[in-house]
């Protein structure tokens, strides 16, 4: 049985296609390049793009806390006031799918007396007032949540006696090193304790001693009591506001406050770098663009002869330009394809070479950068239309 | 006949010409706009983290130990050190003093504040005890040299959220604190007096301020006030210091003392935040000067990271580019297979051939490189003027890198096919195979 006509059509079609592409390997490579290196750039930067700005906010937490709590006065009291210790139990640990750090402290003035250190010198004993902070923390590493650096610390674990930090100023102020033994009083409580590390975090709190909360509260004579709590609450402005208030809906008798130093600064500093990063992503998108299509158009115009030869055995104007259409609309979406992936794993490698993390790769990327280069090689063919016009005649001689 | 086959390449078949040039424009313009970008974003945006206000704080060094809660200092006014305030204008004359973006003394008292009431002669509207912060809101300081600055929290604190005004730095003004203008009541307009009452001091309130620190439940006044409370005249007890700075690396967080004075030297000629500190440790005799972590290591950070970020950017816009940039001039290569063969037909040599079109490429890379540079830094201009509000000066070097970069991309791009054109047959290719 012979095929029917349209079939037959059909089958010629793709054979035509097909030898238009194999024809000249030389000019393909060339069109999979100059396609490929524009879906490449496409998908790679659109990766970039939606990742740095989530990896920024996570950076931007180096900064610390960013939100605290402190307990309600009243009008008349003015008094130090505290509030309750298992309010941190009450603060949700996530906000859109990451850690909130949160820290909770109770601050007391101590009288301070250094011992002699337990190498056995007879030094006397000196002394002073000081402010205690109790703290307890959850989600992260204290490091983390207050930024500080650690000045001078002792390799020694010492199993019977609790231990305590300094900031730099107090342990200057008593000339105490780390493996001395100091006694924190306050009235006729007294806690011993062993100096652990001196800190230096370059703010009020290089003035204070760091100790665990259950013995802060025990000196201080105020069990289950706390004077602030802060967060560091990660993610984009919006979304740090949007925690702050739906927390203060939650917990009516404290005061939950950004602070406003790191909130505002970081919102203005995040807003300009995803600003700059957007802009820069989109006018190279958009020159790229315009390169890749210049390049492809110059490829295209080779094809003269090509529709001379079509145009002279016949063949009408709409089947040579569906040809040629169908020609770059295939090797759009395989260089999109091959490019696309090339573009994601260079991604990849660029997320980790900024961020030490792999940028997670995202599948609406592969649609989009495909797409787009499938536009940009419809759009390169459009000069052939122009041809369609021209008398094959012309073509062969050359004069076109 | 040289030149002339040239021009006659570009005279005959401008069309052409004209697409191979624009790839390469375009593609230069990507590479010039980002580059101008990266080139010029750390210093922005260096500027930018200044908004985190101060990066370092000055103490007097032999001060006993603050007994600072909730902001509050719990020390007897007595004791401690302080500074002299008249020492400030020396911060500018220090090395770094372009870097040295503004600065505010701080002196805190602790007060009884109360207001008369207007209605009864009795008891007074209200009594609280609080902490009057001294400091510059926007203070004139005059340098040695006989110039001007103005300075102060209104400028290093720039979260600070006034309702109303700022107080004039030489008036009987301040701001009071949101929560505690709340608790107490105290509008923008009302007359705060200051106690001891044998001072006599009365304050009008011209604005209310939020900063979400310990500032809120405080009042904010010039420092001569802070400093006649305190029978401290002339002094100050904390200094806030914001500094440009260069991001730390592994040699900046080294002692100082234990470099080599060749070492020494290059430290304390970078903007490090440390070597800042240590020079204004040199200028303010008895002051211990120290970098505010939180805020000096993340702006490191942040700074480091989006500084690698632009450039890795950069760098694959510039591959993109050439990759792009080469394919089409490879492709008007392989076009003039034809034109190759004539020539070699009538007795070129392969070389002078090559060297014939090679020569043609260049010319187009160099007016496609410079139309691309316009481009790209017109374009960079746009960007960093909607961005920062200041456009990127063009650089000369980013001209020059363009330029070597569309020439060696031209080349690279049309080296292949030129190779394959000089092994050609004249004769196939002129019958058409």
């Amino acid at each position: 049985m012979m095929p029917s006509p349209q079939r037959t059509d059909r089958k010629m079609f793709w054979r035509i296609i097909g030898r238009l592409l194999v024809a000249n390997p030389g000019r393909l490579f060339v069109i999979l390049l100059a396609l490929g290196s524009g879906a490449a750039i496409t998908a790679a930067l659109l990766n970039l793009q939606i990742d740095a700005k989530r990896r920024l906010t996570t950076e931007f937490r180096t900064l610390g806390t960013n939100v605290t709590i402190t307990p309600r006065r009243s009008s008349q009291d003015t008094s130090a006031v505290t509030m309750a210790e298992s309010l941190l139990e009450r603060i949700p640990s996530q906000s859109n799918g990451q850690t909130v750090s949160r820290v909770e402290f109770l601050y007391a003035p101590v009288t301070l007396t250094a011992r002699s250190s337990s190498s056995g010198q007879s030094e006397k004993p000196r002394s002073g007032l000081a402010v205690v902070a109790g703290y307890r923390f959850a989600g992260g590493d204290f490091a983390g949540i207050l930024p500080h650096r650690v000045v001078d610390g002792a390799n020694v674990v010492i199993l019977d006696a609790e231990t305590c930090a300094l900031g730099e100023k107090v342990a200057s102020q008593f000339h105490l090193r780390p493996g001395e033994r100091i006694e924190l009083k306050v009235k006729r409580n007294a806690v011993p304790c062993v100096v652990s590390e001196v800190w230096n975090f370059g703010g009020t709190e290089d003035n204070q001693i760091f100790l665990n909360l259950a013995s802060a509260q025990r000196l201080a004579n105020t069990p289950g009591q706390v004077s602030l709590i802060q967060l560091s609450v990660p993610g984009t402005p919006e979304q740090i506001e949007r925690y702050i208030s739906s927390l203060q809906n939650q917990l009516t008798d404290v005061d939950v406050r950004p602070i406003r130093q790191f909130t505002e600064g970081e919102a203005k500093i995040y807003n300009r770098i995803s600003g700059l990063l957007t802009a820069t992503v989109l006018i190279i998108l958009l020159l790229t663009f315009f390169c890749v299509m210049a390049a492809m158009t110059n490829v295209a115009m080779e094809r003269r002869n090509d529709v001379g030869l079509m145009k002279a055995l016949g063949g009408s104007v709409s089947g040579i330009v569906r040809l040629f259409f169908a020609e770059s609309a295939l090797l759009g979406l395989t260089s999109g394809f091959l490019g696309s992936t090339i573009g994601i794993l260079i991604s990849i490698w660029l997320g980790k070479a900024v961020f030490g993390l792999a940028a997670r790769p995202r599948l609406i990327v592969y649609p989009v950068a495909m797409i787009l280069t499938v536009l940009v090689s419809l759009a390169s063919a459009l000069p052939l239309r122009r041809l369609a016009s021209i008398r094959p005649a012309s073509v062969f001689r050359g004069e076109a | 006949m040289f030149a002339r086959l040239i021009a006659d390449s570009f005279t005959r078949r401008p069309r052409r010409k004209l697409l191979t040039a624009s790839a390469l424009a375009l593609g230069m313009a990507v590479a010039t706009a980002a580059l101008s970008v990266s080139l010029d974003a750390g210093d922005r945006l260096a500027r930018e983290f200044r908004s985190l206000g101060a990066n370092l704080l000055v103490t007097p060094e032999a001060d006993s130990l603050p007994l600072e809660i909730a902001g509050v200092d719990y020390r007897p006014l007595d004791s401690g050190a302080y500074l002299p305030e008249a020492d400030l204008p020396k911060l500018k004359t220090i090395f770094w003093h372009n870097n040295i973006v503004g600065f505010a003394p701080i002196l805190e008292v602790p007060v009884d504040a109360w207001t008369k009431s207007s209605q009864t002669v009795s008891a007074p509207a209200f009594s609280v005890k609080t902490a009057l912060i001294g400091t510059w809101a926007n203070h004139q300081v005059n340098l040695p040299d006989g110039s001007q600055i103005f300075t102060g929290v209104a400028k290093t604190n720039s979260w600070w959220r006034v309702e109303g005004r700022w107080f004039a730095d030489t008036a009987a003004e301040c701001i009071v604190g949101e929560s505690l203008s709340r608790r107490a009541g105290v509008k923008v307009g009302d007359k705060l007096q200051i106690g001891p009452a044998s001072l006599g001091i009365s304050l009008v309130v011209t604005g209310v301020v939020s900063t979400g620190g310990a500032e809120d439940g405080a009042i904010v006044a010039p420092i001569a006030i802070a400093q006649k409370l305190a029978n401290k005249p002339g002094q100050y007890r904390r200094l806030y210091v914001s500094a440009l700075t260069k991001p730390e690396d592994n040699f900046a967080r080294r002692d100082p003392k234990t470099m080599s004075p060749d070492e020494f030297e290059r430290w304390s000629c970078s903007p490090y935040v440390s070597s800042i500190a240590y020079s204004i440790k040199q200028a303010l005799p008895g002051a211990d000067v120290r970098v505010i972590h939180r805020v000096a290591d993340s702006e490191g950070n942040i700074l480091i990271r989006v500084r690698s970020l632009l450039w890795l950017v950069t760098f694959v816009a510039l591959l993109a580019a050439a990759l792009a940039v080469g394919a089409s001039s490879a492709a008007s290569i392989i076009e003039r297979r034809s034109e190759i063969g004539l020539m070699k037909a009538l007795g070129a040599s392969s070389s002078l051939v090559g060297v014939l079109l090679a020569a043609e490429q260049m010319l187009l890379a160099f007016v496609g490189g410079g139309l691309g540079y316009a481009l790209g830094i017109f374009l960079a201009r746009i960007l960093g003027e909607r961005i920062f509000g200041v456009a990127p000066e063009p650089s000369l070097l980013v001209f020059f890198v363009i330029l070597a970069l569309a020439a060696l991309v031209t080349l690279l791009g049309s080296a292949p096919p030129l190779h394959r054109a000089s092994n050609y047959e004249p004769a196939p290719i002129l019958r058409g195979e």
